[in-house]
């Protein structure tokens, strides 16, 4: 469902993000910073979260929970002096950031979600969310306009990298899908940029 | 579909907490209408009678009833959390609370120790007073070297310096000086909110001004304004003329301080622990006390018949005690687990009672009133509801 949105690129629509606009004050400046795209800067915050978000689910949870069995990780976290959740670990990020800035922002959402918050909630997030689960590799890119302001939004595909992730959709009872498999697409990252930032 | 925002702003506390609006406002300080929960909750993915048959039918105004859902920590009782302790007695076999356990459990000075303080008194002559220092040497001040010139005359080490910098009446920034974690805690209940650290600065007069519809006000509106709002002198205390809730008439017109509750000389924590708070109030809760079954294994603990920890007084639930490491602290604000009164649960409640029975309890207004003399005359289901999810017939999974 590649649709024109879809493949909208931000450079197109002549928005660019300059580096370190609207981000908080750093101690040094760098004299050109030059600029980048919307897509390009979407794309590299994406890696930094994925990857992270990667190593914190094979590293620290299924490590330490689906194959060594020291620690569990649970949702009630400081009850069960448990690892958080992977997710809740993304989602942490994600709000000390939106305390930080709002040059952008990014939530983990699912069409299939335990926590029913983390549906999606505006006609793009679904038709995002739905894209990168039918083409396997491919990212979503559009632009949305929400209360009057418009944004890039990106969504990226969140795969099941590790038993950890689908054994524990699979088996919670709150869970609209449990057949999930290794190498699934089970949700996606949804990163927005605002256009007039 | 529609983003929550379109329908209930929450980034906002004033989307449902508008400033100043007494004639709408509901408990909570709640200024929308009271069926906020159903604008997202109804429809779609958040429907909660998708998933739950049990919710089916229910009014708007259930949402909150005890043992179920709020605003802004609707986790305290989360449904595995229920469905852990579903099958808790009403009563734990040894009902203590821990930390007061520790807190209470206090031995009674030497005399010899007391002497040995009374004759190294660092007062000056004038200020001396037999009753004081008697007090005094028994207090765990007096056992923590705190001596007078500690508070009337602080940083001051010569007779000379003592009696030039002596203070009659010494300041609460004195306590916090050593109480910091009582003092603040203390400025985030309404008893101590006018030193609260996060009060917000005054906005931009002339904006506000020109916000509320006032085009052009003049430099002297402005100024006179601004000068109001920006006054440095400090907020006055808290008094009692200023409480919302009923007081008993001689308590009108009282300040709060440190002293209000805690005589400074005498470390009396009983005192400070109901009598101070019954000085003062008069709603049907606090004057039923002295009837209740909590009052009376205060009573039984006070005088040694039953162990340190025992004992339920006023502050054992409004200012509830917590350890760390060996190290007591008590909750200065009062008004932290106060309403929605389920927030009681875990932090009081259920040092000595089962979960079912607390929310039973806690939602039996009558049985609040009456201080707990009786039984919960409601049963809430949210108990029976999260463990039906747990047993009851796995729900369909989307294919």
């Amino acid at each position: 469902m590649a649709t024109t949105t879809g493949k909208i690129k931000a450079a197109l629509v002549g928005v660019t993000l300059a580096l370190g606009a609207a981000l908080p004050a750093s101690a040094q400046t760098v004299e050109d910073p030059g600029s980048i795209d919307l897509q390009t800067a979407s794309d590299l915050l994406h890696l930094v979260m994925n990857s992270d978000r990667t190593v914190y689910t094979r590293m620290i949870v299924n490590r330490l929970q689906n194959e060594e069995g020291v620690i569990k990780a649970s949702e009630h976290f400081m009850d069960d002096k448990a690892l958080v959740l992977p997710a809740q670990m993304f989602r942490f990020g994600s709000e000390m950031v939106a305390d930080e800035t709002d040059a952008f922002s990014y939530s983990l959402l699912s069409l299939w979600p335990i926590n029913k918050q983390n549906a999606p909630t505006t006609p793009m997030e679904q038709e995002g969310l739905e894209y990168v689960a039918e083409n396997i590799g491919e990212n979503y890119y559009g632009i949305e306009e929400l209360g009057g302001v418009e944004y890039f939004t990106a969504v990226y595909a969140d795969v099941a990298v590790a038993p950890a992730c689908y054994t524990c959709h699979n088996d919670h009872k709150d869970s609209p899908r449990t057949d999930f498999e290794a190498g699934d697409v089970m949700g996606g990252v949804v990163i927005r940029i605002p256009l007039d930032g | 579909m529609a983003s929550y925002w379109d329908k209930v702003d929450a980034r906002w506390c004033t989307t449902c907490h508008s400033e100043h609006q007494p004639d709408i406002s509901l408990p909570g300080m709640v200024t929308l209408q009271g069926d906020y929960c159903v604008a997202c909750h109804s429809t779609g993915d958040q429907d909660v009678r998708v998933n739950r048959p049990t919710h089916e039918g229910l009014t708007f105004d259930t949402c909150a009833s005890s043992g179920c859902h709020n605003f802004h920590d609707n986790r305290a009782l989360y449904e595995d959390f229920l469905v852990k302790h579903a099958d808790q007695p009403w009563l734990a076999e040894a009902p203590i609370h821990p930390a007061a356990a520790i807190a209470h459990d206090h031995s009674v000075p030497d005399p010899a120790e007391i002497e040995a303080y009374l004759a190294k008194i660092d007062a000056p002559d004038v200020y001396h007073q037999d009753e004081i220092e008697t007090h005094w040497a028994a207090s765990a001040h007096a056992a923590a070297d705190v001596g007078c010139a500690s508070c009337h005359a602080p940083k001051s080490e010569s007779e000379a310096e003592i009696i030039a910098n002596w203070v009659e009446r010494p300041e609460e920034a004195v306590c916090a000086s050593c109480h910091r974690s009582e003092s603040q805690t203390f400025a985030m209940g309404r008893h101590g909110m006018r030193r609260h650290p996060e009060i917000a600065k005054p906005r931009d007069t002339e904006r506000q001004l020109k916000l509320l519809g006032w085009k052009k006000p003049s430099d002297a509106v402005i100024a006179t304004l601004e000068a109001y709002l920006n006054d440095p002198t400090p907020a006055p205390k808290m008094n009692t003329a200023e409480a919302r809730v009923p007081l008993i008439p001689s308590a009108h017109g009282r300040e709060l301080t440190c002293n209000t509750c805690h005589a400074p000389h005498e470390q009396d924590t009983s005192y400070a622990a109901v009598d101070a708070c019954l000085t003062c109030h008069g709603d049907d809760h606090s004057r039923a006390y002295r009837d209740s079954p909590h009052f009376q294994l205060w009573q039984a603990e006070r005088t040694g018949d039953l162990p340190p920890g025992s004992g339920v007084t006023c502050a054992t639930c409004h200012m509830p005690q917590e350890e760390k490491r060996g190290k007591v602290t008590t909750n200065h604000n009062q008004n932290d687990t106060l309403r929605p009164n389920e927030k009681m649960i875990r932090p009081v409640c259920m040092n000595c009672h089962g979960l079912p029975f607390a929310i039973d309890a806690l939602a039996d207004p009558a049985l609040v009133a009456a201080n707990f003399s009786g039984e919960p005359s409601r049963s809430v289901d949210s108990i029976d509801w999260a463990v039906s999810r747990v047993t009851g017939p796995a729900e369909g999974a989307k294919p």
